[in-house]
C-alpha cells in the first residue's frame, strides 16, 4: 500500500511559499521519510529551485477568495482525493512543520480519515475556541490523513458540494466566517456524512504558533520565536505556524 | 522584594509553566502509537488496562475513538505500550530538569 505526503503550494503577490514548503519538505524527508507530491501552479513552479526529489502535479489554481484584502488560494484542497497518488495521503499545510515521527503512527492505522479537532496554542493563551462561530464543533483542515476508501471519498465530494454552495451552508450552520475556510467546509462535510459518534479525530492537539508570535530561526530540532518581547522555543515538536512572515525567515 | 524582581520572578513563573504544558503536550503527542490498525494512548490508564486483563488469551478494548480492537497478544502490546510511555516521559523528565534549575 503506497503511503505520501500531499502538499498544496500556490505563490500569491505578497508571499512566496514556496520558500516556506522547502523548509517543510526538507523536515518530511527527514523526519517522516515519506514520498512527496507537490500540487502548484506554472509561476509557483518556475519560482520554485528546489523541487528535486519531488513528485509535482500543475494546475490552475481557483481564485475569487480572499483574506485580509489578499488573494487566498485554498480552494483546491478538495481536489486532494482525486489528485493523490497514494493509497495513504497525510495531507498537510506547508506552514506545519514536523520536528517528530509522530504523523507516522496514523498512515499505520487503518482509519479512512482523520482530522484534528482541537489545538494547542504553543503561546498559552488557548486562542482558538471556536465554540460560538458556528452550531457544529470545529475541526482544523492543516492536517488530514484518508485513505482511498468509499468513506473518503465522499467527504471530499461532500466538501466539494458544500463549496459550490458555501453561502447557504454557512446560513444553515450558522457559521460566522464568509470566506471560504476549509477548516468549516470539512466540518459540514463531516457533519453531512456522519453521525457525531462515528467521526474520528486525530488523538491529539493540533500544535500551533499564532500569528502574534514571530518565528526568530530554523534550527535543526525545532524553532524559537518571539512572543511578549521574549525569545521562547519549540524542540522535537511538530508545529503549525500562522504567522506567514516565516517566508522571509 | 523589589517591585522589579517580583515582576521578574512572576514572568519566570509563567514561562516555566508555559515551557511545562508545552512538554507536556509534546509527550501526550508522543504517546500515541498504532497497534493492529487502530490508534491507542500508552499512558497509564491504558497500561494497567492491558496489565490487568494480560492473563486473558484475548479480549477488546477501545482505541482513541472509542472503536473495538481485538487484542491477542497482550504481552507485545503491553511491552509496546510501556516503551512508548517511557520514551516520551523520560524526553519529559529531561526539560522538567532543565526548568527546575532555573532561577530568577
Amino acid at each position: 500500500m503506497s503511503k505520501g505526503v500531499l502538499l498544496y503550494c500556490f505563490d500569491t503577490e505578497q508571499t512566496q511559499y514556496h520558500r516556506i514548503m522547502d523548509r517543510c519538505i526538507s523536515l518530511i524527508k527527514k523526519n517522516l521519510a515519506l514520498d512527496i507530491t507537490v500540487i502548484t501552479n506554472e509561476r509557483t513552479l518556475s519560482a520554485w529551485s528546489n523541487k528535486e526529489n519531488c513528485n509535482t502535479i500543475v494546475v490552475e489554481q481557483e481564485v475569487g477568495n480572499r483574506r485580509n484584502r489578499q488573494d487566498w488560494y485554498n480552494l483546491d484542497r478538495c481536489h486532494a482525493y482525486d489528485l493523490s497518488p497514494y493509497d495513504k495521503t497525510l495531507l498537510l499545510d506547508i506552514d506545519y512543520f514536523c520536528y517528530t515521527d509522530n504523523l507516522l503512527q496514523y498512515l499505520e492505522s487503518d482509519y479512512d480519515f482523520l482530522i484534528s479537532n482541537s489545538i494547542h496554542d504553543l503561546t498559552g493563551r488557548d486562542l482558538y475556541k471556536f465554540s460560538t462561530n458556528s452550531v457544529i464543533p470545529m475541526v482544523w483542515a492543516t492536517v488530514i490523513m484518508f485513505k482511498k476508501s468509499a468513506k473518503a471519498r465522499s467527504i471530499f465530494n461532500m466538501v466539494k458540494h458544500i463549496k459550490s454552495n458555501y453561502q447557504y451552508f454557512c446560513e444553515l450552520y450558522r457559521i460566522d466566517f464568509k470566506n471560504f475556510r476549509n477548516d468549516y467546509a470539512f466540518a459540514m462535510a463531516l457533519n453531512q456524512i456522519d453521525a457525531d459518534s462515528n467521526q474520528n479525530f486525530f488523538p491529539v492537539n493540533l500544535p500551533t504558533l499564532p500569528v502574534d508570535a514571530t518565528v526568530v530561526s530554523f534550527q535543526d530540532k525545532g524553532i524559537d520565536f518571539r512572543f511578549n518581547d521574549k525569545i521562547m522555543y519549540i524542540r522535537d515538536q511538530d508545529v503549525h505556524v500562522l504567522n506567514k512572515e516565516i517566508a522571509n525567515v | 522584594m523589589s517591585i522589579e524582581s517580583l515582576k521578574q520572578y512572576a514572568d519566570l513563573s509563567f514561562d516555566r509553566a508555559l515551557a511545562k504544558k508545552n512538554a507536556l503536550e509534546r509527550a501526550e503527542s508522543r504517546q500515541i502509537m498504532a497497534y493492529r490498525d487502530h490508534l491507542f494512548r500508552a499512558d497509564p490508564e491504558t497500561i494497567c488496562l492491558v496489565k490487568t486483563l494480560q492473563e486473558q488469551k484475548q479480549f477488546y478494548m477501545l482505541d482513541t475513538n472509542k472503536n473495538p480492537c481485538l487484542i491477542d497478544n497482550p504481552a507485545e502490546f503491553l511491552s509496546l505500550l510501556i516503551e512508548r510511555n517511557q520514551e516520551s516521559l523520560n524526553a519529559y523528565h529531561q526539560l522538567h530538569q532543565t526548568l527546575k534549575q532555573k532561577r530568577v
